[in-house]
């Protein structure tokens, strides 16, 4: 299986759904796309095996997928949204937490092992400050997490600062609760926000909050302009953007970014991940 | 001219006739199918009838009703169609058309054959208008002409492997063709010489699959403006389909048709026509209305098929009271009294899906399929489905909206299925012609004839599972088992065939040049992708080696080390101590089993 079906615990969410329990997920016959995206649903850089199904979120995505010469592409919708399925209403939440959702969970723009963000974070932090009407939760991703001056500045502004988990790397350390988490975490809260328009804005529509987007967006270093970057981003999907956004239109595009209505039944999904000749053999735990 | 009688058999030789040769097929004898019938319509009782040209012995049963008079130029045919109708009012003239009697009149000409094989190779040639004036001028005022043209640049020729210019067969000692401005070429230029002739052209019909197996014809005008009519669309396909069955062609005829009907072509490419005319001047009263349709399908004694129009409908109605009905015995029959009533308008079920297919439109196909699966499950009763909608798949059920009904209801499931069942064969069956035939569609290669049709089970909503899927295949073996009169050991090679039916296949039945160059490239690009998944695999495996080797050398490397063999000494008796526990209790685990099955035994 390639490794990045394994980010974000994604093979994981598909095998439960596919009825494998929390076994360990057997290996997909082709690529998820493991993050939403304004290209052709993979990585830039990512070896590509020819004709290898691409496993994508959104008809959109499989049309640009298509033009650029990419065959075999299968709109299956977004690993998120069948966590969704399998988690439709959370079971009440602790006594120590809020019942009702709350402030807002902010995700600044990441970077990963391969490729660092540069931005002024003290600059968005004032904005968040500026804008967020209640409490606020940072979440950084893994790489800025364990950058303890990073770190520290959203602590010291007073927001409560976390990470979903470390979403792997050449099949190892992946979290496989890194999306139970995520999706946790976003049914506290009122909002979503973030400084570029992200998987995790999508995500939180989803999971019911009002969306988003402002503030610096950041420059990822070498970042790959093929597809058009953040200016791109900002022409194609303006609604979406803002301190501000209207909860219906950005529902309905949600919807349809993370191919919510494309959710296959589970032998479906099993014969397009390739796992319906699976035998017990083939299991690991 | 001398006119000399065949004594024996009371046959005319005016002169002009052709002794060894035969227009009728070495076949075995038809009635003449949706031919004979539209002619036996258009034939009053006791009218003077000349059948100028080849007609199947069988069509002169049809007119038993009239005083017949038939015109041939085959003296072997001539016999043949004398000893066939010797108790029948019918003379047979075998000659040329000169040779018909000078001061003789009818109510009806037929040409059923076309104008071409009413002229002999003997004598002068009149030429396509030469025989259509002899015939016109054979007509009394008011009298009805029926003639059949075939379509120079017809459905037939298009998919035919050899070009129409390069004909051999005995019968092409000349070869007409769309460059002979003496034939009319289309349906205007048709019409346009039967005015010239003195003729009030009136319906004209539709011929399909081919001129020389017509098993369709369908009115043009309802042909011109029902282009997305389900109806229509399912007859020019069942028709091509079953008709160009086993033979080559260039490209699927059926497709041909589907397509051209939805393009408003359907009548301009149709192998022929049959055109009736009237000559001038026409009677007060008008002969009654012509069917919309005339269908012949399965055998000749289940009789023929019509469609006629009853107030803003169409409406099934059959030609004559079959002759048998299929037993009752199997897991389908026919039942051809279903053919009555209303027919459901709205497209056909399987046009919808290619085109959401082709268009990947996931939405549209969803909705499509589910609401293909809820009408099934509407019908059911304690998960049971029976009768027509049992074996209803895509290719006889229409849409209109948010209704679903089946086309033809004449073919029945003699005991029910289950519901899960009867949905995984109408979507087998369509995931074989969506993979056989080529079709672009929204799913990747890699999926199987019945992972294709679990997938599919999933847009409709239903979790089926490969075993059901399997229960369809036998099921569909079953069936047209029951339908084709197969035996047991041809019902399990069937099923063989079925189940072996791969995504690079081309379609079983026909061989068409075009879905086999598109098997090929199919099994091309499948072969391309696995040898790269093969590369990969490779590259893979040195890789995850390498990190293997590396992992190895470093354990060895820790595993050397001072740190290491104490930690050994301090953990091995934890761990021998660990392992005699487990074992003490899969002892104790075991005793009381033993002491209950010694206590059993007692």
């Amino acid at each position: 299986m390639h490794h990045a079906n394994h980010f974000y615990g994604h093979a994981h969410v598909l095998a439960r759904y596919c009825g494998f329990g929390d076994r360990h997920p057997p290996r997909i016959n082709g690529y998820v796309q493991h993050g939403w995206n304004i290209g052709d649903g993979l990585a830039p850089g990512h070896p590509y095996v020819e004709r290898t199904p691409s496993l994508l979120w959104s008809a959109q995505t499989r049309r640009r997928a298509w033009a650029v010469g990419r065959r075999n592409v299968v709109v299956v919708g977004a690993p998120f949204i069948y966590l969704l399925a399998l988690r439709p209403q959370d079971p009440p939440l602790a006594k120590a937490m809020p019942t009702a959702r709350e402030g807002t969970i902010w995700y600044p723009f990441h970077g990963w092992e391969g490729q660092h963000v540069k931005g002024d974070h003290k600059e968005l932090i004032a904005r968040i400050r500026d804008t967020e009407p209640g409490p606020v939760t940072v979440c950084l991703y893994w790489h800025e997490y364990g950058m303890r001056r990073v770190r520290r500045l959203y602590e010291k502004a007073g927001f409560r600062v976390i990470c979903h988990g470390y979403r792997g790397h050449w099949w190892r350390d992946t979290d496989p609760l890194f999306l139970d988490k995520q999706l946790t975490e976003l049914r506290r809260h009122q909002r979503v926000a973030s400084n570029r328009l992200t998987s995790a804005i999508f995500y939180g529509i989803a999971a019911g909050c009002e969306p988003a987007v402002y503030g610096d967006p950041m420059v990822l270093a070498d970042e790959d302009p093929t597809f058009g970057g953040t200016a791109r981003i900002r022409r194609q999907w303006p609604e979406l953007h803002g301190e501000s956004v209207r909860l219906s239109t950005a529902v309905e595009i949600a919807r349809a970014e993370l191919g919510t209505d494309h959710r296959c039944a589970p032998a479906e999904l099993r014969e397009l991940l390739g796992w319906a000749h699976l035998q017990e053999n083939d299991l690991d735990d | 001219m001398t006119t000399d009688t065949d004594q024996a058999q009371q046959i005319m030789l005016p002169g002009g006739e052709m002794l060894a040769w035969s227009d009728l097929p070495a076949e075995e004898p038809t009635d003449g199918g949706p031919l004979g019938v539209l002619g036996a319509r258009v034939v009053p009782a006791g009218a003077r009838v000349l059948l100028a040209g080849p007609h199947a012995p069988g069509f002169l049963d049809r007119l038993a009703h009239a005083e017949v008079t038939c015109l041939l130029r085959s003296h072997l045919d001539g016999v043949a169609l004398a000893e066939h109708a010797a108790e029948l009012p019918v003379r047979v003239i075998v000659g040329g058309p000169a040779g018909l009697p000078a001061d003789e009149t009818y109510d009806v000409v037929i040409a059923m054959s076309g104008l071409d094989s009413v002229e002999s190779i003997e004598g002068a040639r009149l030429g396509w208008d030469g025989v259509l004036a002899v015939l016109a001028d054979r007509l009394r005022p008011g009298g009805t002409l029926l003639l059949r043209m075939d379509n120079p640049v017809g459905l037939h020729r298009i998919v035919d492997v050899s070009p129409w210019y390069a004909a051999r067969d005995d019968n092409r000692w000349t070869v007409e063709g769309v460059l002979d401005a003496g034939h009319p070429a289309n349906l205007d230029q048709l019409r346009r010489r039967l005015v010239d002739a003195g003729l009030t052209p009136g319906a004209f019909f539709a011929a399909y699959p081919h001129p020389k197996a017509i098993t369709a014809l369908v009115a043009t005008e309802e042909l011109d403006q029902g282009t997305s009519s389900g109806l229509l669309d399912a007859m020019l396909h069942n028709a091509c389909a079953d008709g160009y069955a086993d033979r080559s062609v260039l490209q699927d005829p059926a497709r041909l048709a589907v397509d051209a009907l939805h393009a408003g072509l359907a009548s301009g490419l149709a192998p022929a026509w049959v055109g009736y005319a009237r000559r001038s001047p026409l009677p007060a009263v008008e002969p009654a209305d012509l069917p919309v349709a005339l269908v012949q399908t399965g055998p000749l004694d289940m009789g023929g098929i019509e469609v006629v129009t009853a107030g803003q409908d169409w409406h099934w109605r059959l030609t004559q009271p079959p002759l048998r009905t299929t037993p009752e015995t199997g897991p389908a029959y026919r039942d051809p009294g279903a053919l009555t009533g209303p027919i459901p308008a709205g497209r056909l079920l399987r046009t919808l899906l290619l085109d959401a297919c082709l268009r990947q439109d996931l939405d549209q196909l969803r909705a499509l399929l589910s609401g293909y699966a809820h009408w099934l499950d509407s019908c059911t009763v304690a998960g049971q489905i029976s009768g027509a909608p049992a074996l209803a798949g895509v290719d006889n059920v229409v849409v209109d909206g948010e209704r679903f009904a089946v086309l033809d209801p004449s073919w029945q499931a003699a005991v029910p299925l289950p519901v899960n069942v009867a949905l995984a064969r109408g979507l087998r069956r369509f995931a074989a012609i969506l993979l056989t035939g080529g079709y672009a569609h929204p799913w990747s290669s890699t999926l199987d004839l019945a992972g294709l049709t679990v997938v599919l089970g999933g847009m409709a909503g239903r979790n089926l599972d490969r075993a059901t899927v399997r229960v369809a295949v036998e099921t569909e073996a079953a069936l047209i088992a029951a339908r084709t009169d197969l035996n047991p050991a041809g019902q399990e090679e069937l099923r063989d065939q079925l189940e072996a039916l791969e995504p690079d296949s081309p379609p079983p039945g026909q061989r068409s040049y075009q879905q086999l160059h598109e098997a090929w490239l199919r099994q091309r690009e499948e072969l391309n992708r696995i040898q790269a998944v093969l590369r990969w695999t490779e590259d893979l495996i040195t890789s995850r080696e390498r990190a293997l080797r590396r992992a190895d050398a470093m354990i060895k490397v820790l595993s050397g080390s001072v740190s290491f063999r104490l930690g050994r000494l301090v953990i091995t008796p934890a761990r021998w101590a660990r392992r005699a526990v487990r074992a003490l209790k899969r002892r104790l685990r075991k005793a009381p089993n033993q002491r209950a099955v010694r206590g059993g035994q007692q």
